[in-house]
């Protein structure tokens, strides 16, 4: 096979030419499907002409193989053959005009629920990790957090949504609330960890260097723990996303998971796809910043 | 020679608990480092060599005995004390440069940061390494992050200077940079540094010391005070035409491996 054509641009070509030449029935918007195709095809391209890391390029294209291979699967099932009942099974081009017509709502919703999960996961992160590093560099404190830690640490914080939906005043406060403590333990126990972790030796030149114990924690066992503390993070971040919409899918009046539980209740499946695609976005875009921000922070490292 | 005793070591015991089984690192250990010497603590692994830099360090205590740095015992770290150990020394996180500014930093808190700045730029030229100031220790060489916490030792400007088997994980033409290093630095200057200096290598403590104190193992203790006399400057070339230091290493040699013979049944050991 020569190199400039992957298996990913033969199913391409396959998706196409079914989505655009396959005849279908009404109102399954084929070209809207052919649109996302073309769109993602054309990203590929552009990655391919200037990607310097062949072997990431190579591995973008054996996912979009699959994708490709799903996306040909499910506008044949759906739109052409229709083996699928198109009312709980939308075609590609349905979702992709609903997603495109519902751009204004989802940013709506994204904005609500950004308010809460940054409101509870920065909270936590505020008092996890200063409250961590103390803990951890003293002895006497980390022992004796270690019960609470494992007996509270493992209870699934989707138990407190009922409960403290009715204690506290508002859904937003109960929101905050367990998306603060369901990222808190992660992060703290994490952080704990850190500080255990930080070479010994490491610790005896800054001792020699007479640090306070400021200085120690700030210059020396912050920066040691950094790549523990940021792996509670990503857990206490995906804790709240988890946490996040299931607070507003049971008791929310907007936000993302409140926009998938809303039009599951209608049964208007095209947006509740829609809905959740938007969320796998937000999430992997987040995911991205957390990454770079990560890479930053330890680029001392080999 | 000075003879005001900078470190005097006064029957030091050092014992562990191990998980309930006690291990003795060193018995009833002597010896004095005079000021302005550069004294080798010279033995093979597991002699409490560098039990007692930590101790001289202030990172440990002795659970016997005493030592003395200036006539008072010592209690805990002091900036009068500067380490290069062997490993792991730098902090990994800071770039060369922010190494030696933050031990400058602490040994002068009423410097400017210009001023701090200014020395730190001046030992990482010293050492060699003014180039490679803004790296992270990562991205140097073994023998490059030596010289950064030579640099940040000599940047305290202490009194006393600590160093545990600071060449150790060289590489020879490197180790031998080194040295070279170590003995013009050890050379410049009015008022001379006091060097307390652990190795395992026997020509490495003779090129650089006045004085070698020999150790031996299990448990660790003194086995022989060794002056060595030689003017300075040294080079390691014409050193080893010197009268005298076949006798020297000889004697050493035999003093390391008479240790050895022991620990493996007291007899012959083949060489």
């Amino acid at each position: 096979m020569p190199r400039f054509l992957r298996p990913a641009d033969i199913a391409f070509a396959a998706a196409i030419a079914v989505t655009l030449f396959y005849p279908s029935a009404g109102g399954m918007l084929s070209g809207h499907a052919a649109g996302l195709l073309i769109l993602v095809q054309a990203v590929f391209i552009v990655r391919r002409i200037f990607g310097k890391d062949r072997e990431a390029v190579v591995a973008s294209g054996d996912a979009l193989f699959v994708v490709y291979v799903f996306l040909f699967s499910w506008e044949l099932a759906a739109a052409k053959l229709n083996v699928l009942d198109s009312f709980l099974y939308p075609s590609p081009g349905v979702v992709v005009k609903t997603f495109i017509d519902e751009i204004p709502a989802l940013l709506k919703g994204l904005l609500s629920s950004l308010r809460l999960l940054l409101g509870g996961y920065l909270l936590a992160v505020a008092v996890a990790v200063p409250a961590g590093l103390y803990f951890g560099y003293k002895r006497r404190l980390k022992l004796a957090s270690k019960p609470f830690a494992k007996v509270l640490g493992p209870i699934p914080p989707l138990v407190y949504i009922p409960y403290a939906i009715a204690i506290l005043p508002t859904f937003r406060a109960a929101s905050i609330f367990i998306i603060f403590i369901g990222a808190l333990w992660p992060i703290f126990i994490n952080t704990m960890n850190g500080v255990s972790d930080v070479d010994k030796r490491v610790i005896d030149t800054a001792k020699t260097l007479k640090l306070n114990d400021r200085q120690m924690i700030l210059w020396v066992i912050l920066p040691g723990s950094v790549s523990s503390i940021m792996s509670g993070a990503n857990i206490g971040l995906s804790f709240s996303f988890i946490l996040l919409t299931s607070a507003e899918m049971i008791g929310g009046t907007s936000g993302m998971g409140w926009y998938v539980k809303y039009f599951s209740d209608f049964a208007n499946y095209p947006k509740v796809i829609v809905g959740i695609v938007f969320i796998g976005i937000v999430v992997t875009i987040v995911t991205f910043f957390f990454d770079s921000l990560e890479r930053y922070l330890l680029r001392w490292r080999k | 020679m000075d003879s005001v005793l900078k470190l005097d070591v006064q029957r030091i015991d050092m014992t562990y608990d191990d998980g309930g089984k006690s291990f003795t690192a060193l018995s009833d250990v002597s010896f004095a480092v005079e000021k302005g010497l550069f004294v080798s603590i010279l033995g093979p692994s597991g002699c409490g060599k560098s039990t007692i830099l930590n101790l001289f360090a202030g990172l440990v205590s002795p659970t016997g005995g005493r030592i003395l740095l200036d006539g008072e015992p010592i209690s805990g770290a002091g900036l009068d004390r500067s380490v290069v150990f062997q490993h792991y020394s730098l902090f990994p996180w800071m770039s060369a440069r922010r190494n030696v500014e933050l031990a400058a930093k602490q040994a002068f808190p009423e410097k400017s940061s210009a001023e701090i700045s200014g020395i730190a730029s001046g030992f990482l030229e010293i050492v060699g390494l003014a180039d490679f100031a803004d790296k992270f220790p990562s991205e140097l060489s073994g023998g490059m992050q030596q010289r950064v916490s030579i640099a940040r030792a000599l940047a305290m400007d202490s009194e006393v200077l600590l160093m545990d088997e600071p060449f150790g994980a060289i590489d020879t033409k490197n180790r031998v940079a080194l040295q070279d290093l170590l003995l013009s630095l050890c050379e410049r200057g009015a008022e001379k540094k006091t060097v307390v200096f652990v190795t395992h290598d026997i020509d490495e403590a003779i090129l650089l010391s006045d004085k070698i104190i020999v150790m031996a193992s299990g448990p660790g203790r003194v086995q022989a005070e060794i002056s060595v006399g030689f003017k300075r400057p040294r080079d390691r070339v014409s050193l080893v035409k010197e009268e005298g230091y076949v006798s020297i290493r000889n004697r050493i040699v035999s003093l390391f491996y008479a240790d050895i013979a022991d620990k493996i049944g007291g007899g012959e050991v083949v060489i």
